[in-house]
């Protein structure tokens, strides 16, 4: 499905990383491990096409990426290191926002549930600024689901969650894989997710 | 069709964010207000004076405020992502740039307009020119609209040095001032002065697109 063939980038004369190679197929989850600064977000925008390779290439569906990105973005949810969620709006208008915005095919009882099983539906009507860190990075997983797309590009969707949100983002990567789904994200460390490859920059 | 619900959903989400946001469209408006003021204060009480230069001060005074809202063009959006999120579901750059300036028209220059009448009577400009002045500032602004887009975009590489994309819109908004205050003081060049005004408009939109477009690339790549 994803191919990356022996990529480098380089950012003003230094190299950031170089020949890396990874395949991802329906069903496979790839964790990028690595210190700060070590190029993992990097290597994400590569495969997202917005940072340009110094050298390899990337395949979707056996073509080159560039000739088959509007398919690939089709495809692929990514969630950045940041919160997307719009802190000015309530999450009921987040995710009316999103539904709409990304044409999902999603109908409002599963949204319910997944609010539900994240436990944020008793504050649909909380502006997201006022919500904490570990909250707000919930409500991303919420777009993932929102968003109903194969391919997930996550960077670093561990971090500031506690024990019961990982337990939670493991039941979700599970149930992503389980319907032919691929997942490749970026983390310090790997607390006990079944991943099947795994990448250390 | 897809893609055209996309466009519309987009300003739906433009809309709520500016919905939520209203006091700084406000602000801007009491700060376009307040300067009419202060110039009217500083002038002196003579109508004469006030009528004969109150186009030119009206048009300084949009210009200016309309820059006070540059800052927040793309800056929130590439703060949290929301850029890079609104790319990856099929919106190219320069058209999203596109889709913005659109936005900033209707979100921020639009009030502008909707307020030019009480402008005029503060300052004094015969009814027969309120015309002219709508004409030639929903031409000037959506120009200035395309500006602003180029100048924040080279802003996002630039974080340290945020008066620089405004002085860049001031030196290219001088030429739209010129014609813009000339529709109004020289009422029978008014259709060569408009297609002037409009010609100018063509020319930075199509430039806004490829400018502010890479821009965005670039800024996205170098975060």
């Amino acid at each position: 499905m994803l191919i990356v063939k022996d990529l480098s980038v380089e950012r003003l004369n230094k190299k950031i990383f170089e020949n890396i190679s990874l395949s991802l197929t329906p069903g496979n989850i790839t964790i990028l491990k690595g210190k700060n600064g070590a190029g993992k977000t990097t290597l994400l925008k590569a495969i997202l096409n917005i940072i340009e390779p110094s050298f390899g290439s990337i395949y979707w569906k056996g073509k080159l990426l560039k000739k088959n990105l509007y398919d690939f973005y089709n495809n692929v949810t990514y969630i950045p290191d940041t919160t997307s969620s719009l802190k000015k709006l309530t999450i009921k208008d987040n995710v009316n926002i999103w539904k709409r915005f990304f044409i999902s095919n999603i109908n409002n009882a599963q949204i319910e549930k997944a609010l539900k099983t994240l436990k944020l539906d008793n504050y649909l009507n909380k502006k997201v600024g006022t919500l904490s860190f570990g909250e707000t990075k919930k409500l991303e997983f919420l777009r993932l689901i929102i968003e109903n797309k194969n391919v997930w590009i996550l960077d670093e969707p561990l971090s500031n969650l506690d024990e019961d949100s990982i337990e939670l983002v493991k039941q979700t990567f599970e149930d992503h894989c389980a319907k032919e789904g691929s997942i490749i994200f970026s983390s310090h460390q790997n607390p006990g997710i079944y991943v099947t490859e795994e990448m250390q920059l | 069709m897809k893609f055209l619900n996309k466009i519309i959903f987009f300003y739906y989400r433009e809309y709520k964010l500016n919905i939520s946001g209203i006091q700084d469209i406000l602000t801007n408006i009491i700060f376009f207000f307040i300067s009419i003021f202060i110039f009217i204060f500083s002038i002196g009480p003579d109508k004469e004076t006030i009528s004969q230069i109150g186009v030119g001060i009206v048009w300084a005074l949009l210009l200016l405020s309309s820059t006070l809202s540059l800052r927040k063009f793309y800056q929130d959006d590439f703060e949290n992502g929301n850029l890079l999120i609104i790319h990856l579901n099929g919106f190219s750059f320069g058209f999203i740039a596109i889709l913005k300036t659109f936005s900033h028209f209707l979100f921020v220059q639009v009030p502008f307009l909707l307020s030019l009448p009480i402008a005029c009577i503060l300052l004094n400009i015969a009814n027969d020119k309120l015309l002219y002045l709508f004409a030639s500032f929903g031409i000037g602004s959506l120009t200035l609209s395309c500006l602003g887009s180029i100048s924040s975009s080279m802003n996002l590489m630039n974080q340290r040095n945020f008066l620089l994309g405004s002085v860049i819109v001031m030196i290219f908004s001088v030429p739209i001032i010129i014609f813009s205050v000339g529709i109004i003081n020289m009422e029978e060049n008014f259709n060569s002065l408009i297609n002037i005004l409009f010609g100018i408009l063509l020319i930075v939109f199509a430039i806004n697109p490829w400018a502010s477009g890479l821009c965005l690339k670039l800024s996205l790549e170098n975060n």
